[in-house]
């Protein structure tokens, strides 16, 4: 009796016999997902108007219902995204400060940074898998067609030699580990804006130029506000500030070349204003121009270099989890990616 | 094998569903709930890790041409699936190498490596496969690979009680889809046109694997006009990463420079 009521369990919503069917496929046991529902989409108020008629004017695209599919990246993702930054930014430093006399300290935390950024970033990816225990699957080939296999196997490389780089300290036989750590910085810090860009998001598939730009520039900058958070030499601060300058101009610039990017598909680019997003987004650029105000200001105590740095990195933050927003946000009106498509932009 | 796939001839679908029933018992997926969309027939609205065949629902309020009705009225249906296309973003985008090419050319997702990373659901310019919410895997059509394996068609094509849903060896099916098209041009449906079925028809994507004739613009069935696989502009995008990466170098040695020499 029971193993009958057990088997009426397994079968229920499936209009299934249980006489006639064993639901043992590997697609059995989902749970139903109604998006439509989910989102809030408007229960069409019949009393007002009958929807599936909805005249010439509505017929551009399938009543309003998306086209594509929301991304489904948690926010592990976008912290990752700036974590990665950060240990780009640090390798590069560490590699060029390594074995400079001034710089030692700088170099160590560089190293520090880089280890540290290469080791929760893959935790931070993993955490969003939906098989957790199968993390390692990412190095099971290489795709060269899939930035996230790129990505997957520079940031293996990158953790393994930023693990060596640690140990070896900067003894001058480390020079070939950093050299060889910060190749693989470079490619960690740039390759999710192509990562980004390679979707059919259409906003950011409409910026697939300019991702990669903006996410490098923010690395430098992230980089140097987190180091602007330690106590270091007179020396290494200079170091500090000047990277630290020319990335967040370099940030600022990225994102007035990404929005006039943006710009081209207006449909989309509406979702930087909008909603959770929007919020985001503007974040991002008042951050960012309270964090190159300030450190315009004159005098140069400690902390105006940290509040500096603070506002910087909360700015950088702002940009990566804005950068997601705006992606699922984008997709959320189809003519954001029909209209392109039939101007032939998208080509 | 020579390639396989769907020619989705709607113009004698009659809006049964019975593919989208079809489909959930052979593939053992969970029926959708009863939710009442307002939208027509169509209460599944997408294609979804659960639902891999999707009527689509239009109504017009207008005939079609040479169509005579008592007042100006058009219903058109559409079942929609994974268009299994000759490249496709999803197969590109993914970085563990669980969807694949089979010998029947279509695009197979292997549940047993899919770790679930969620780069194929944004890399499809269809909006096709997503991820499961039980297990986190991402769930496509599979073009009923177990059936074709021993000889079987796909369990919704064999349902389909007009054979709008045509199943076969792909060059036999553009064949087919031309002589459709052609009669029914001549029985002056002008509106008939044909979706994806070559390369020609839709460089984006090199021609689709499961191909449609449609009696309406493509995006009216939530179909894109003219979609592109993502990794055809990669190369430039990887190309100003590389200038980006070596302007960090040149910043990080400015910065270097800035410390001076004691």
């Amino acid at each position: 009796m029971t193993e009958l009521f057990a088997r009426r369990q397994a079968t229920a919503e499936r209009e299934l016999d249980p006489q006639l069917a064993v639901l043992s496929g590997e697609a059995a046991g989902q749970r139903i997902r109604h998006p439509a529902a989910q989102q809030g989409m408007p229960p069409i108020p019949l009393w007002q108007k009958v929807p599936s008629q909805p005249g010439e004017e509505a017929q551009k695209d399938y009543y309003r219902l998306p086209l594509l599919k929301e991304p489904v990246w948690i926010w592990s993702v976008p912290a990752y995204f700036y974590l990665g930054g950060v240990a780009g930014g640090s390798a590069l430093l560490a590699t060029l400060a390594h074995g400079k006399r001034g710089l030692k300290k700088l170099a160590a935390l560089c190293r520090g940074l880089a280890f540290a950024g290469t080791t929760v970033g893959p935790a931070l990816l993993t955490y969003d898998l939906g098989k957790m225990g199968r993390f390692l699957n990412m190095l099971r080939v290489f795709r060269p067609s899939s930035p996230m296999s790129v990505g997957s196997w520079s940031l293996a490389g990158s953790g393994a030699l930023a693990t060596l780089a640690l140990v070896q300290g900067d003894h001058p036989a480390a020079k070939p580990t950093t050299r060889a750590l910060a190749g693989g910085g470079l490619v960690v810090s740039g390759y999710t804006g192509v990562l980004l860009g390679n979707s059919a998001n259409p906003l950011w598939q409409g910026t697939r130029l300019t991702l990669p730009l903006l996410f490098t520039a923010s690395a430098i900058a992230s980089t140097s506000a987190l180091l602007e958070l330690f106590t270091l030499n007179r020396r290494e601060e200079r170091v500090v500030r000047r990277f630290g300058t020319i990335g967040k101009i370099a940030e600022a610039g990225s994102m007035a070349l990404f929005e006039l990017e943006a710009a081209q598909n207006p449909e989309a680019a509406r979702a930087l204003d909008r909603g959770k997003a929007g919020v985001l987004w503007k974040g991002a650029k008042g951050f960012l121009a309270a964090g190159i105000a300030l450190s315009l200001l004159p005098g140069d105590s400690v902390g105006k270099r940290r509040a500096a740095g603070t506002l910087t990195t909360i700015g950088a933050l702002c940009l990566r989890f804005g950068l997601l927003e705006a992606g699922k946000e984008a997709v959320r009106d189809p003519q954001a990616v029909i209209t392109p498509q039939l101007k032939g932009l998208a080509r | 094998m020579e390639p396989h796939g769907f020619f989705t001839d709607t113009s004698v679908c009659i809006g049964c569903k019975a593919c989208e029933v079809a489909c959930k018992q052979w593939n053992q997926l969970p029926a959708d709930g009863a939710y009442f969309s307002g939208r027509s027939y169509d209460n599944t609205l997408h294609l979804e890790s659960t639902t891999w065949r999707h009527v689509a629902f239009l109504e017009h309020s207008r005939q079609l041409s040479g169509q005579t009705t008592a007042r100006p009225f058009s219903w058109l249906f559409l079942s929609d699936v994974c268009k299994h296309c000759n490249r496709a973003g999803c197969l590109e985008a993914c970085p563990t190498g669980a969807l694949v090419r089979t010998e029947f050319a279509s695009v197979y997702l292997q549940p047993d490596v899919c770790n679930g990373c969620g780069y194929c659901v944004v890399a499809c310019p269809f909006g096709v496969i997503n991820r499961r919410e039980d297990d986190g895997r991402a769930w496509k059509c599979t073009l009923c690979y177990d059936r074709q394996k021993v000889g079987l068609e796909p369990a919704c094509a064999k349902t389909c009680p007009t054979d709008s849903i045509f199943f076969g060896p792909v060059e036999e099916l553009k064949v087919r889809a031309q002589a459709r098209l052609l009669e029914l041009h001549r029985k002056g449906v002008h509106e008939a046109r044909l979706y994806g079925m070559t390369e020609l028809d839709q460089p984006g994507t090199e021609g689709l694997n499961a191909f449609f004739l449609l009696l309406d613009r493509p995006e009216a069935y939530n179909l894109p006009p003219e979609p592109r696989v993502p990794t055809k502009e990669a190369g430039r995008a990887w190309g100003m990463m590389g200038l980006a990466a070596l302007g960090m170098v040149a910043a990080a040695i400015a910065a270097v420079r800035a410390g001076g020499e004691e």
